[in-house]
């Protein structure tokens, strides 16, 4: 279109990002906007792209575990935990049940923890200051818990090959007990404050509705596939660890919009609180790590395992060669596969609901570039 | 209710596919598809119209095996896909011809789009019908590095990277019709 035809149609474009606030991280996404409607919003990626797959590599496997906490940083154990099986599947490690319990009892923590801070950021877009408050109040209780027997507060590395660095004590448990306890009461004050408020449904309500098939054909998963009704989350569908032990549901959607994609990560918190009481009360005693070599050998072949992280399905897709480093290893991250719809849903929309649905996708920009 | 899980071989064989089940336990996949260039897309299509969604597309650089086929790249690439209703993942593999252009499916499954422009960036596998085939995660300033190809020494055969079981069936496969007469 010419320059002349462009004014005349009050086209432009517009460049959202790298450094805006609700990108949340260094993600820009160029716009092609008509007055205040988007016509094509096309993301670009790459900003903090750091090779993880060529450094996984080029070392021993076990050199690469710092490296899984370090893509998706808000909820780092599923990414621990997603490896170690991976490893573990490759090279035929029994876990002891011990530490199949810690993991999942730490991983749920974790993903408590990042809803929270979805929950917060997300508001925060929306133009509501006070619920990130109360959200970073809740998930600095759970940061000193994984703090004090994973030795950090984020990028934690904690799982080892065949079971976990060390075993957790009596105050952790005490501690999570009272932290399950004073996330239930705190419910009433996040639905009156954010799910029953007015200008938050009016902004999220029929809002960028992902529809099944679409879903299907960008490969989402997560929260924001539950929310357009398909019951589907790994923890149920491939179980793995001792996730089928625990009595837990799939908190689903109606029709996809961004209301119902908040309401499942909602509902989710309590299921993981659920899945951790579970564990807590039925943890069994003995050994934390098999006796595992100290040169893990991967045999010639390829081998995939998916975990479900905060924001979907994690697959790490190995190739072995014979030695101890990995001859190739692919991580298929969630937000990736959940962005990538952005340009055929954000067609046509008003540049404010831009902004409600990539809150709403929950994005980690570092988990994108990997 | 839990629907009873259905095995989707015979659907794959059915349209033509070099398809093989495998031991999920061990490798973490149910079915294993051998492709040619000319079958992706139709594959992609069988997959779409049974329902399965994409989970990623990858490269994997090998030695090319020059005995065997001249027009090999030694570049490989890996599609994934999986099943919402029921636990089901395939796996597919094909080879990349020496031009190294593969058909593309970010028609049927727009979500390869991205995966696609990343094989290309890591690898240099070009997506032939690709709207969009210009660099994703890395610089447009420099559209020839591809960080994922091996050096020389560190290449390895398709055969050395690949399950010990994968050999001896063709050899099986070879040898059935002379047992056979």
């Amino acid at each position: 279109m010419l320059e002349s035809e462009y004014q005349e149609h009050n086209r432009f474009f517009l460049n959202m990002g790298p450094q805006h606030p609700s990108t949340h991280g260094v993600l820009l996404i160029v716009l092609e906007m008509e007055g205040e409607y988007v016509l094509d919003p096309q993301p670009v990626l790459g900003f903090i792209h750091r090779m993880h797959e060529k450094m996984g590599e080029s070392r021993p496997c076990q050199n690469f575990m710092p490296n899984t906490a370090r893509m998706d940083y808000v909820c780092a154990l599923p990414y621990n935990h997603g490896y170690v099986s991976l490893i573990e599947r490759k090279a035929e490690i029994e876990v002891p049940k011990r530490a199949e319990y810690i993991r999942v009892i730490t991983s749920e923590l974790n993903r408590i923890a990042s809803h929270l801070l979805w929950l917060g950021a997300y508001l925060l877009d929306l133009g509501a200051f006070t619920p990130i408050l109360y959200g970073f109040d809740d998930r600095e209780h759970i940061l000193d818990i994984l703090e004090s027997i994973t030795g950090s507060r984020l990028t934690y590395c904690y799982y080892r090959f065949g079971g976990v660095y060390q075993d957790i004590d009596d105050t952790f448990i005490a501690a999570t007990r009272a932290f399950v306890k004073r996330l239930r009461k705190r419910y009433s004050i996040y639905e009156k404050l954010v799910t029953k408020n007015i200008i938050f449904i009016k902004r999220t309500e029929n809002v960028g509705i992902v529809s099944p098939d679409m879903a299907l054909r960008y490969g989402m998963t997560g929260p924001n596939l539950r929310g357009s009704g398909i019951a589907y989350d790994v923890r149920k569908n491939e179980p793995y660890s001792v996730y089928p032990e625990f009595d837990f549901e799939i908190p689903v959607g109606e029709q996809g919009d961004c209301l119902d994609r908040y309401m499942v990560r909602v509902k989710e918190i309590e299921q993981s609180l659920r899945i951790i009481e579970q564990a807590l009360d039925r943890l069994p005693d003995g050994p934390i790590r098999a006796k595992v070599p100290k040169n893990i050998k991967l045999t010639p072949g390829d081998c995939n395992f998916a975990v479900e992280a905060a924001r979907g399905e994690l697959s790490y897709y190995l190739v072995g060669d014979g030695t101890s480093t990995p001859y190739r290893l692919k991580v298929r991250v969630p937000s990736y596969s959940n962005l990538s719809c952005l340009p055929e849903l954000g067609r046509g929309i008003l540049l404010p609901d831009l902004v409600s649905i990539l809150g709403s996708f929950d994005l980690v920009i570092p988990e994108i570039d990997r | 209710m839990v629907k009873k899980p259905k095995d989707y071989k015979e659907d794959f064989l059915h349209q033509g596919f070099d398809a093989n089940r495998t031991d999920y336990s061990q490798r973490g996949y149910h079915l294993e598809v051998a492709l040619n260039v000319n079958q992706v897309r139709k594959f992609a299509q069988t997959a779409y119209d049974l329902g399965f969604y994409i989970v990623f597309v990858a490269g994997l650089h090998v030695r090319p095996d020059e005995g065997q086929d001249k027009e090999n790249s030694g570049l490989e690439v890996v599609y994934q896909f999986a099943r919402y209703d029921q636990l089901y993942r395939i796996k597919a593999r094909v080879s990349a011809p020496k031009s190294l252009e593969l058909p593309t499916i970010s028609d049927i499954y727009q979500g390869a789009d991205w995966h696609e422009r990343e094989t290309r960036d890591l690898y240099g596998v070009v997506f032939d019908g690709h709207p969009n085939m210009k660099p994703l995660l890395l610089a447009e300033e420099d559209p020839d590095f591809h960080p994922l190809l091996k050096e020389e020494e560190k290449l390895k055969f398709l055969a050395e990277v690949s399950w010990p079981s994968a050999v001896p069936e063709v050899a099986k496969k070879e040898a059935e019709p002379e047992t056979g007469r």
